[in-house]
């Protein structure tokens, strides 16, 4: 029983870290179509600006306004001078970001050097749960992400912003004639993609070795939900990580951690292969 | 189309004979001053990829003992020349990168500090031609042709490792997780056979896919289920620090104790402080190792390369025991020659950066240290003398 319930609540950290570190990606390329390949570079920059706050010894939420800065400038620079003038040409974007994530990178390595950097749980321990122990930073990692995801469906669904994009989204041109301002809010949208980069940088970066290459599994398991899921609604990002998140970890659970990896493979390949537009295509 | 026509035949014969005119020219006036021609050694690091975060430490280390060996004459008289060369890719671009550095480079020796993989891809394709120190700490049984390995073996590190778990911490059951690739598989099979010679049982044995996006929480709450006394762990790199992390986040840490078999400075640096108790490693060198060479070899550099000087490491370390290797082994031999060399190599002593030792069979017998961490230091508790490499490779 006690281990059913930590394997059920490792499930559940599986797909809420999952869907946090997908969630810029799915509203970057859900939005404006552009598979930005550095969003997993954007992710480890979050999680140094969480080392550099705690190195400095500032609170760890020092780190949450830390990271949406540097990611938002970040982002508008990139979205400015080298997105916008490829907007619907999408495989010259793929390596323009391409480009970028090993820039990035070798920025990381250049200023932080490639040794791993380790950073203390904020919150740490174990707490009780149905008489299973788990640790208190996981539990409040799901939550978060509970909550930035449920107030991100909530503002978009309802602000007049959400309606404006989805103008935008839905027929550019007819939107510009109303007088949205389309590119602006292209730039806003590329940017709010980063900053919930760096958002979840900063929320997993207690939990993992932080170094210039972590990026790179993160925008793998990533682009999988997204594939599995489909592009351009929560529906799919939260169906995407249930699926690729879930698999994962059950199948780990109940047999190791290649069956788990197995299945998110063999996934994402059924999913190109017979419903290339994902579960919740738009 | 203003430049006349010239046969595509004509033009590459007469490059050819003004550049053989050169070539001989030069090398006529080179010979006139009789400087003796270097020791050129292609030495295989990681420039890129993951595995770069040794590069500047295996870098500093060979520097130092060129410049050592240098001061001493050079190799067979020669000044020793390193050519720096990047492992770090796919094993394949690697092996192409041996061929230039035999065809055009024409090095006397290849020293390479790197996995397993890329070993057995540059052995199939040197072939022997040119002799091949292999340094690392690696899965044992190496006996190609002309190559001399130092690292530690399975039997070097799985010996004492399990019998401190068995002995000391009581442990009567064994959780074994590693990487799934060879070395790790291999160790085990030593880990297993010394488990059961201690009396103890191995109640779980995991692997998990190398290279692949990790996460170890339900791994660990399976040990967790399967509550063993000791976890031995041979994992690499940042699936090591991972593991160690999410161990001591679910609080096993306080009752389970963990050896690793691939854990260093840096790793135990990622794992961090508060994640490293009951953590122990058996390694052949530790930066802050007892015995006086480690400490003289310490000493010196950090004289050299002073307060900046990248994080002192088994893998680093061993570039500089390798280049003492290869001045022993070469002046003893007198030739560049296979028989000579595996001949010159056997029984003989050289320093590694840590103690004395002796080759025995292409492979060191060394002694091997046991090292509880006390925060992201490691202490060493624990020398273990001469401990033999269980390879022994024919003459």
């Amino acid at each position: 029983m006690e281990v059913f319930v930590a394997q059920a609540l490792n499930a559940l950290f599986g797909i809420a870290s999952l869907a946090i570190v997908a969630l810029g990606l799915a509203v970057v390329l859900g939005l404006l179509g552009v598979l930005n390949l550095a969003h997993g570079e954007l992710v480890m920059i979050g999680a140094y600006c969480a080392w550099v706050a705690q190195a400095n010894g500032w609170p760890y939420l020092a780190a949450v306004p830390l990271a949406i800065g540097v990611c938002g400038v970040l982002g508008y620079a990139v979205e400015r001078w080298l997105v916008r003038p490829l907007y619907q040409r999408p495989f010259d974007t793929l390596v323009v970001t391409w480009g970028l994530s090993l820039l990035l990178r070798k920025c990381a390595e250049a200023i932080f050097g490639l040794g791993y950097k380790s950073l203390h749980e904020p919150i740490g321990g174990t707490v009780d749960v149905l008489g299973a122990t788990y640790p208190r930073y996981r539990l409040v990692l799901i939550a978060v992400s509970v909550a930035v995801l449920g107030g991100l469906v909530l503002w978009y669904a309802r602000s007049r912003t959400g309606t404006r994009i989805k103008a935008m989204v839905g027929n550019p041109d007819l939107a510009r004639a109303l007088g949205i301002p389309v590119a602006r809010y292209a730039s806003s949208t590329f940017v709010v993609g980063t900053c919930l980069a760096g958002l979840g940088g900063v929320l997993i970066a207690p939990l993992v070795p932080v170094q210039p290459f972590m990026g790179l599994d993160h925008i793998l398991m990533s682009f999988f939900v997204l594939v599995v899921g489909g592009l351009g609604s929560v529906g799919g990002l939260l169906t995407g990580s249930t699926l690729i998140g879930g698999a994962n970890s059950v199948v780990s659970a109940l047999s190791d951690s290649t069956g788990g990896y197995f299945s998110v493979l063999a996934l994402a390949i059924l999913f190109l292969w017979l419903k290339p537009r994902g579960i919740h295509a738009r | 189309m203003s430049q006349p026509f010239i046969p595509a035949r004509r033009r590459i014969l007469t490059a050819a004979a003004s550049s053989a005119a050169l070539g001989t020219s030069v090398g006529y006036i080179g010979a006139a001053f009789a400087q003796p021609k270097d020791f050129k050694i292609g030495f295989f690091i990681a420039l890129s990829g993951p595995a770069s975060l040794f590069g500047p430490t295996q870098r500093a280390c060979a520097d130092l003992a060129a410049e050592k060996i240098n001061k001493a004459g050079g190799i067979m008289g020669r000044p020793v020349k390193l050519i720096f060369t990047d492992a770090g890719g796919p094993p394949a671009e690697t092996a192409k990168s041996a061929v230039r550095l035999m065809l055009e480079d024409k090095v006397d020796l290849f020293i390479g500090s790197h996995d397993s993989a890329t070993r057995e891809a540059n052995i199939a394709t040197i072939k022997g031609k040119t002799p091949y120190i292999y340094s690392p700490v690696y899965e044992g049984g190496e006996c190609s042709p002309n190559v001399y390995c130092l690292g530690e073996t399975p039997p070097q590190q799985a010996q004492p490792g399990t019998e401190f778990l068995a002995k000391e911490k009581n442990a009567k059951t064994f959780y074994l997780i590693g990487d799934d690739y060879v070395w790790p598989h291999k160790s085990n099979e030593q880990i297993k056979k010394y488990v059961a010679q201690y009396g103890g049982k191995v109640v779980g044995e995991e692997y998990v896919p190398f290279g692949a996006p990790n996460k170890f929480e339900e791994a660990v709450t399976r040990i967790k289920g399967v509550k063993p006394d000791a976890v031995i762990c041979t994992l690499v790199g940042a699936d090591n620090v991972n593991f160690n992390r999410t161990f001591a986040g679910f609080g096993l840490d306080k009752t389970i104790a963990r050896l690793s078999m691939l854990l260093e400075e840096n790793t135990l640096m990622g794992i961090g402080a508060e994640n490293s108790a009951n953590l122990y490693s058996c390694m052949g060198y530790f930066a802050n190792g007892p015995s006086e060479v480690s400490k003289a070899f310490k000493a010196e550099y950090m004289a050299r390369y002073g307060a900046k000087a990248p994080q002192l490491a088994t893998i680093g370390a061993d570039c500089y025991s390798a280049l003492n290797l290869a001045k022993a082994m070469f002046d003893k031999a007198g030739a560049n020659d296979m028989k000579k060399l595996t001949a010159a190599s056997e029984g003989l002593s050289f320093d590694t950066a840590s103690a004395r030792v002796t080759m025995h069979g292409r492979q060191v017998d060394k002694d091997m240290y046991l090292a509880s961490c006390k925060g992201t230091e490691f202490e060493v508790f624990k020398t273990i003398k001469a401990v033999k490499s269980g390879t022994a490779c024919r003459a």
